[in-house]
């Protein structure tokens, strides 16, 4: 069920964060385009989520970027390794 | 309003004369413990709530000071002082806005509210959107195959009807747009999605895609040959049984079983079981003791 992909805009929009905060956490490798240009990039959907919890736990946690973007993907090991032990 | 008072020093583990390094890093310890996208257990999202604003009132001089004056409640009575006294004691809202813990999916307590009014900054980042959430959608390996409207009730009430696509598999997430955790500070709010598990089944095996079934035949079944009824997910399907056959003899029905990865069926499995009749006739008795007596098959011929 894949979804299509879309632009920085609409991701930073779906997320309900400015566009300069998108392409910062870009910058940082929060997540990365899967389809278009690089002139004109395209994003997974599921992106938006993940843009708002990086900044969520930025802003609670009193993160810089690059932590909250480390503390995303180590949630995502997590997860993989829970789904893991759960089969 | 009745108001329960909070002990916002117990909150953040620390004593009431703690400095503001210790209600800081008691607050950064515990914010990362219960941050709602990192702990996924029940009343975490609470705990985190009520750590936020314990911190949002103690990191504050003024309004540190202010809470002090309403006293330790365990010298007061059970209760604590009286939170209709609140509004009284300190007014609605003057409070300045350095604040950097926001709560909008589901704000301050009462208390806080009784004590501090509306007045208080919660908008330090602008809006953002709302945390995903995750339920577990239980399906029956029929509904799963066929898919179909479902009403759900969420752990805070909240009921709706959603479309489960046909073909759905184990683990598959399904996205319900905007049923998540509310936004803040005027953010779209995140989306739902059901994680689904099948439920066990009464007769079949899940196996991956396929399934196992067991098929009882009688002895002159599997010697002589049949074609027999089998049990699928979409109604009965005809199995031939080739003469011979033992128990244990695995019999493919094709594309019977779940959906795959790549939009096909799996196969339904059917395994032979020979069941014999505990209570037989004369003429079945007879006709197994001439069977007996002509036939020199030894299935343990061998050491088998």
């Amino acid at each position: 069920m894949s979804e299509q992909a879309i632009e920085l805009t609409v991701v930073a929009r779906q997320a309900g964060v400015r566009v300069a905060l998108a392409r910062r956490y870009v910058a940082f490798g929060l997540f990365e385009a899967c389809a278009g240009t690089s002139e004109a990039p395209l994003f997974e959907p599921i992106c938006a989520a993940r843009l708002a919890k990086a900044e969520r736990l930025r802003r609670d946690l009193s993160l810089n970027y690059a932590g909250a973007v480390l503390v995303c993907e180590l949630l995502d090991r997590i997860e993989e390794l829970e789904a893991v032990s759960r089969r | 309003m009745s108001v329960g008072f909070k002990d916002y020093y117990e909150i953040l583990g620390v004593p009431r004369d703690a400095s503001a390094d210790d209600i800081r890093r008691a607050y950064r310890k515990l914010a990362r413990q219960y941050h709602p996208d990192i702990n996924n257990e029940t009343g975490a999202e609470e705990r985190f709530k009520e750590v936020g604003e314990a911190y949002e009132v103690l990191s504050d001089p003024e309004k540190r000071e202010r809470y002090d004056r309403l006293g330790d409640p365990r010298s007061a009575g059970a209760e604590g002082p009286n939170p209709a006294d609140f509004e009284d004691l300190f007014g609605r809202g003057g409070f300045g806005s350095d604040v950097r813990v926001e709560f909008g999916e589901g704000g301050f307590s009462d208390f806080f509210e009784s004590l501090f009014g509306e007045g208080r900054g919660r908008d330090a980042g602008g809006p953002l959107r709302g945390r995903d959430r995750e339920a577990v959608l239980d399906l029956s390996l029929e509904e799963a195959l066929a898919g179909g409207r479902r009403r759900l009730s969420l752990d805070d009430g909240e009921s709706f009807e959603v479309n489960i696509p046909a073909g759905v598999r184990e683990g598959q997430r399904i996205r319900i747009g905007g049923k998540g955790a509310a936004g803040r500070g005027g953010g779209p709010p995140g989306d739902l999605y059901l994680l689904v598990h099948l439920r066990p089944h009464r007769r079949f095996r899940r196996e991956g895609d396929d399934l196992q079934v067991d098929l009882r035949v009688t002895p002159w079944e599997a010697a002589l040959g049949a074609t027999v009824p089998v049990p699928t997910l979409s109604g009965t399907a005809q199995v031939k049984v080739p003469a011979g056959s033992s128990s244990g003899r695995r019999l493919r029905l094709r594309g019977r079983g779940l959906p795959t990865r790549n939009g096909e069926r799996g196969n339904v499995y059917a395994t032979v079981q020979i069941a014999v009749p505990k209570k037989m006739s004369d003429e079945e008795r007879d006709l197994f003791e001439k069977l007996a007596a002509a036939s020199d098959f030894d299935p343990r011929e061998g050491g088998r």
